[in-house]
């Protein structure tokens, strides 16, 4: 009997607490004058535009997004954290700063603000992983994955030529087919400086000579396998189209989309950009194909997390976690997938779903399945990686322009230079 | 006798309020320049010197500097240049009060446009493979050329966005005082057969020195201030072409490694030497003015 009874006590409590959280949750609405979220403007973000009125309908907020590039993204987001302004509730966070973020303790948990009914469990994990840190995810991914080789169909067809499947088949083949004065260049990549930049596009190639980023806690990225992939990848930049040595991805995006460029090895989500019929001018021309051995795939994901110093009160937890739980939905999700874009992809249950596979090409599908085996996080997991990414990425451009020739040289002052920023870490 | 205290009075509470905004931000970036403050860590320690003293064997520091004279030389010069030829050729050739009105309107717009939008503009227009000007070079059998991305005129390519907006600007205003001149000494130069370049050299000009010389102080200070046109357009690229010190300041202290206390420091010594340049430029055109 006794036992029956503080059975029946411990549910009643447990309802009631559950019942009193709720009551709590939704106690929050019109609590909160303006969510301000920090972004750049990937199809995932704008796309919300349209839907943010259900959101501030039902916590009687304004949602307030701040656009910027991806560099002024990382550096106003760092600031306002660091300084402790807090401007931010909801930060937009990468693989190349997550590290700093969670050493810092300047993002929450993911599974402490987002509430269950989102289930983060539906996240694709290749996305999560990247995410996660000693086994906590601290972003909810709504867009990343790996890398995949484009090249144009068409034009190999017409030249007799076959996919590459190596690294030496690549640099043939865009040797091969470069002809500027038919007006297309054999290859295109990113030149400007910046850890998610020029050097998130070396790093495969930097990998795939068997660089390692530390030796015995030391940087050694200025050794053989460094000096190596960078004279390849400039040798490579001599195919490029002019301005190459200060181009970001979406130059390199563009000049791919606008007929310019036959071999890109780009992150995969730009392969439905390829597609997309009023911006692009090789629709149905473009095959997708997993990088060439021993090329790896650059892991990355790009997610909403909430701010512990922007959302430090009960409420603007809350409403920021719900946030980042509806802005990273499936019902979101379905909703993009129905305005036609493919390309923002977090979620395992939209990519079986069959209104994914209307949107994009079956071999663009194969393309992803293949790559995802040979993708991994490339960059150096520290606190301090952007930083020294950041400078890596300036004498990389200093190279690419022509600013400086000497590659070992360039490479050691990048590695004396990441010396003192690990060294800061103790 | 007491019209003197009245002005120091009436001018203390402005000066007061003028003198301690300079001071507490100066003092904070002077006592940050002291510290090693990043912006990952809370806590920093007193380094004394320590950043000023790195700051003298960093080479980017100096290749900062000779972009930031070579960027005010350009265009504080390029600006007059354009605005003292155009403003004569317009005065000479232009008669009617009405075309004049609508070339100065026009002449106004660059100045207008935001720094952020007119660095979107150009570099759209700068582009290799989808900008207008290497069409038009194209068609001339001279393109492609790379603006932006060629470290040999990437610096000019910027200038010349900065002396279209400021150019053009300043033509309207030499414009307006030469046409604020007296018309003798114009005249009695004509009744000695001076010719329209020799008018302008020896006459007009001279008689708009003062003018020129606030113009230039204008522009100098200006330049100064350019942080958004570069950073738009190169984010001091290709390598550090186009790195000025405010913009290497702004990647130590915020974009790289929040070493903020580092980028006071750079702050702190562009102040001085921003002081020292302009009281001798200051005192030298006085002397020049008289």
């Amino acid at each position: 009997m006794k036992m029956t009874r503080l059975l029946v006590s411990s549910v009643c409590i447990a309802l009631a607490m559950q019942t009193q959280a709720k009551a709590q949750d939704m106690s929050c609405k019109g609590e909160l004058s303006a969510l301000n979220v920090i972004a750049q403007g990937m199809p995932a973000v704008t796309a919300l535009d349209e839907h943010l009125a259900e959101f501030n309908g039902k916590w009687d907020t304004e949602v307030k997004i701040t656009l910027l590039g991806e560099n002024e993204r990382r550096a106003k987001a760092r600031l306002d954290t660091s300084t402790g302004a807090g401007s931010y509730h909801v930060l937009y966070i990468d693989e190349a700063n997550l590290a700093e973020y969670v050493s810092a303790n300047w993002v929450y948990p993911l599974a402490d603000v987002v509430p269950n009914s989102y289930d983060i469990a539906d996240f694709r994990t290749d996305l999560s992983n990247v995410a996660t840190i000693d086994g906590v995810q601290y972003f909810a991914p709504f867009t990343g994955g790996g890398d995949v080789m484009l090249y144009r169909k068409d034009i190999l067809a017409e030249k007799g030529m076959r996919v590459p499947n190596s690294l030496e088949e690549l640099t043939a083949a865009i040797k091969a087919v470069h002809d500027p004065a038919a007006g297309y260049y054999g290859w295109s990549a990113r030149g400007q400086r910046g850890s998610g930049m020029n050097v998130w596009r070396w790093t495969p190639f930097f990998r795939a000579k068997g660089g390692e980023w530390l030796d015995n806690g030391m940087p050694a990225f200025n050794n053989e396998a460094g000096v190596k992939a960078t004279e390849l990848y400039l040798d490579l930049m001599q195919y490029a189209p002019p301005g190459v040595a200060t181009f970001n991805w979406s130059d390199s995006v563009e000049a791919f989309r606008g007929g310019q460029v036959i071999f890109l090895v780009e992150s995969d989500v730009f392969g439905p950009w390829m597609e997309d019929k009023d911006k692009s001018t090789v629709v149905g021309k473009v095959g997708y194909a997993p990088p060439p051995h021993p090329l790896p795939s650059a892991g990355w994901s790009h997610g909403w997390a909430v701010s512990r110093i922007g959302a430090n009160s009960d409420c603007e937890k809350v409403v920021a976690g719900d946030f980042v739980g509806w802005a990273t939905s499936r019902d979101m999700e379905r909703k993009r997938l129905a305005a036609g874009i493919a390309s923002d992809i977090g979620r395992v249950s939209t990519l079986q779903s069959e209104a994914y596979k209307a949107l994009v090409p079956a071999e663009y599908i194969e393309a992803l399945l293949a790559t995802g085996k040979k993708t991994d996080l490339l960059i150096m997991a520290s606190p301090a990686w952007p930083e020294i990414g950041d400078n890596l990425g300036l004498v990389l451009e200093e190279l690419f322009s022509g600013t400086r020739d000497d590659v070992q040289g360039a490479l050691d002052e990048a590695a004396f230079f990441a010396e003192d920023s690990l060294q800061r870490l103790n | 006798m007491i019209r003197k205290p009245f002005v120091a009075l009436s001018l203390l509470p402005a000066m007061a309020l003028l003198v301690t905004l300079a001071a507490v931000s100066v003092g904070g970036a002077v006592w940050l320049a002291l510290l090693n403050r990043t912006l990952r860590f809370p806590d920093a320690d007193f380094v004394g010197a320590y950043n000023f003293l790195r700051l003298l064997r960093d080479r980017r520091f100096f290749n900062a500097l000779e972009i930031s004279a070579i960027w005010e030389v350009v265009t504080v010069a390029g600006t007059l240049l354009v605005a003292v030829a155009l403003s004569i050729l317009i005065f000479e050739t232009v008669k009617k009060p009405l075309w004049r009105n609508m070339i100065c309107f026009a002449f106004l717009v660059p100045v207008l446009l935001p720094r952020v939008a007119a660095a979107f503009i150009w570099r759209f227009l700068y582009s290799p493979s989808l900008g207008l000007i290497n069409y038009l070079a194209g068609l001339t059998g001279a393109g492609p050329i790379e603006f932006l991305a060629d470290p040999s005129l990437a610096l000019i390519s910027i200038a010349i966005v900065d002396i279209w907006q400021w150019g053009l600007f300043f033509t309207v205003i030499l414009l307006k005082l030469l046409e604020t001149l007296p018309r003798e000494p114009i005249e009695a130069a004509l009744l000695d057969n001076a010719r329209p370049w020799e008018i302008h050299a020896y006459v007009t000009l001279p008689m708009l020195k003062g003018p020129i010389i606030s113009l230039v102080l204008v522009k100098a200070v200006e330049s100064l201030r350019s942080f958004d046109l570069i950073f738009v357009m190169t984010g001091g690229g290709p390598g550090t072409a186009t790195e000025t010190l405010d913009l290497y300041a702004y990647q130590m202290g915020v974009n790289m490694g929040g070493r903020i206390s580092y980028a006071s420091a750079m702050s702190i010594l562009l102040l001085i030497v921003t002081i020292i340049a302009f009281t001798i430029i200051w005192r030298a055109s006085r002397k020049w003015a008289n």
